[in-house]
């Protein structure tokens, strides 16, 4: 049997599951995220000390939702619709300084095509995609190392110039994975922001291994006392957690 | 291991900012302002992006707790005016709810697509330059001291209080490493409370930034200054040598005759904090 033939490559897009919780029963959560049976999922980690970020981060994944075609142009469309939600010139003066610093996230969007035999993975900042074949992790994106988690991540900004780190990227290669499902056993697609994601590099090598845990959450109820039993156990770091789930 | 204490709302740090206002810092520095003003102004902005660091759009954050205890003549007083004045520490959301003024300032801004645009911002006003009278270092630095143990006694499990110290002469009321020496075995379980110390001077040449050693330096007076001094911790010494100052095992946390970039940098690198929550 040649390798393509034990794909478990799907016709049809299925619904992934999605879950989030807030840092704390009395945080807002300022991770938003968004998936479809159309094959494309996004997520966005709002950085909590910057103005407005939940808006910006619910921007930014609706987006790309609706068009994953990520460049400047695009990204200049969404810091439009951003400033639109506010009147800059009205602000109290606190709040205008803080809206001009500008409002920061990550965001990750994967778009699975054919049924997974090519999955395009974008990621700028923090929020990780793991691709995985049964409890085997096979690749990770863009992060690979626990250790890399402790580095101030380059976020997307609502100040254009806090973006011009994009400038010296190649935005179709640096930010970009390809994937595919083929010739995998029990493919899985994991996305999930930076606090499940260091939990999960870091638990890579623990009998049961991270993604056999990870499997068992098949609800909101159970992804909640899920998080708040590793942050008790000091294993995971107290922040908004959100994990978009295709197995 | 000191310094790691999260910052967060439950748990805020403090930053007080004890400032000399003798009738010395009225003296002209190059740029032809008095050095009062440029102390001013560089505080004002400093609260400003304390302030901002903590605002978003539905308020202000508490973080941090503020202060700015002002010395001259005879006094030791709250460096605030108004509502502020009644006490020395106050949280982030007061500070930013009671300003002497709002004033509008243009600054030209980069938008991002190769162009520049004029932005009208408003910039608020918290402290006024003043400059009068003697010295009083030894009484202010006392004050410094109830200040912070009453704070670390309300915040046992905080980030420890950051003092930022500027002053342009010496002592007229006593020797105030005594003092500073009291201030800096304060502590909270995160750590010793951190002093920095700041000489400004209108000359320009001569100045010795962030030294490891009090051998280098000229006279009693910078030797005292360095030894009433604190270390920079490690998040503080990367950020000052990524700010291109040379840094080395045991850098303290003091500037003599530092000019008006070095009084820039030191108000920068020294609020800024290790952690904040929930990034």
């Amino acid at each position: 049997m040649r390798p393509e033939a034990r794909s478990d490559v799907h016709a049809k897009p299925r619904l992934p599951l999605a879950f989030s919780i807030a840092k704390a029963d009395d945080k807002h959560n300022e991770d938003r995220f968004h998936r479809s049976t159309k094959g494309v999922y996004a997520l966005s980690d709002g950085a909590s000390v910057s103005f407005d970020s939940a808006s910006w981060a619910r921007i930014l994944v609706r987006r790309y939702a609706h068009n994953p075609d990520f460049n400047r142009a695009w990204l200049s469309a969404a810091i439009a619709e951003f400033a639109r939600l506010y009147d800059r010139e009205s602000l109290p003066w606190m709040k205008q300084a803080s809206f001009d610093k500008g409002s920061f996230a990550s965001l990750l969007g994967v778009r699975v095509i054919d049924g997974g035999r090519l999955i395009q993975v974008l990621s700028i900042g923090d929020s990780i995609a793991v691709l995985c074949d049964g409890d085997r992790i096979k690749a990770t994106f863009p992060i690979s190392a626990p250790s890399e988690f402790t580095r101030s991540p380059q976020l997307l900004c609502t100040n254009p110039v806090q973006n011009a780190f994009l400038d010296k990227a190649d935005v179709g290669f640096d930010l970009v994975a390809d994937w595919t499902f083929r010739g995998l056993e029990q493919p899985a697609l994991l996305c999930m922001t930076d606090a499940l994601g260091h939990w999960l590099l870091s638990q890579r090598d623990q009998d049961p291994s991270p993604i056999s845990v990870l499997r068992k959450v098949r609800t909101a109820n159970a992804f909640a006392r899920f998080v708040r039993e590793e942050r008790a156990a000091g294993r995971m770091k107290r922040d908004d957690t959100t994990l978009i789930a295709l197995w | 291991m000191s310094y790691q204490a999260e910052i967060s709302r439950d748990n805020p740090t403090c930053f007080l900012f004890v400032i000399d206002q003798s009738g010395s810092m009225d003296e002209i520095t190059e740029a032809g302002r008095s050095k009062a003003n440029f102390v001013a102004d560089v505080l004002n902005k400093t609260l400003y992006t304390l302030v901002t660091s903590c605002s978003k759009s539905d308020g202000v954050r508490n973080y941090f707790d503020v202060g700015v205890l002002a010395y001259g003549g005879a006094d030791v007083t709250s460096g605030f005016g108004g509502v502020l004045s009644d006490g020395i520490v106050h949280p982030i959301h007061a500070i930013s709810e009671h300003t002497l003024r709002v004033e509008e300032r243009k600054k030209k801004v980069d938008d991002g697509a190769g162009g520049i645009i004029e932005l009208t911002t408003k910039f608020p006003i918290w402290f006024d330059p003043k400059s009068a009278g003697g010295t009083p270092m030894r009484a202010a630095l006392n004050k410094t001291k109830e200040t912070v143990a009453e704070w670390c006694e309300a915040h046992p499990g905080s980030y420890p209080p950051t003092i930022l110290h500027v002053t342009d002469g010496q002592s007229t009321d006593g020797a105030p490493e005594e003092m500073a020496e009291g201030l800096r075995q304060i502590s909270t379980k995160d750590g010793p409370v951190l002093l920095f110390n700041l000489h400004v001077t209108t000359a320009g040449g001569g100045e010795k930034v962030f030294p490891t050693t009090e051998s280098d330096l000229g006279d009693d007076y910078s030797r005292m200054l360095f030894r009433m001094s604190s270390p920079l911790p490690a998040h503080l010494a990367k950020f000052a040598s990524d700010k291109g100052y040379a840094i080395a095992e045991g850098s303290r946390g003091f500037i003599f005759n530092g000019d008006p970039q070095c009084v820039v940098d030191f108000f920068e690198i020294g609020t800024r904090p290790k952690l904040v929550a929930d990034r």
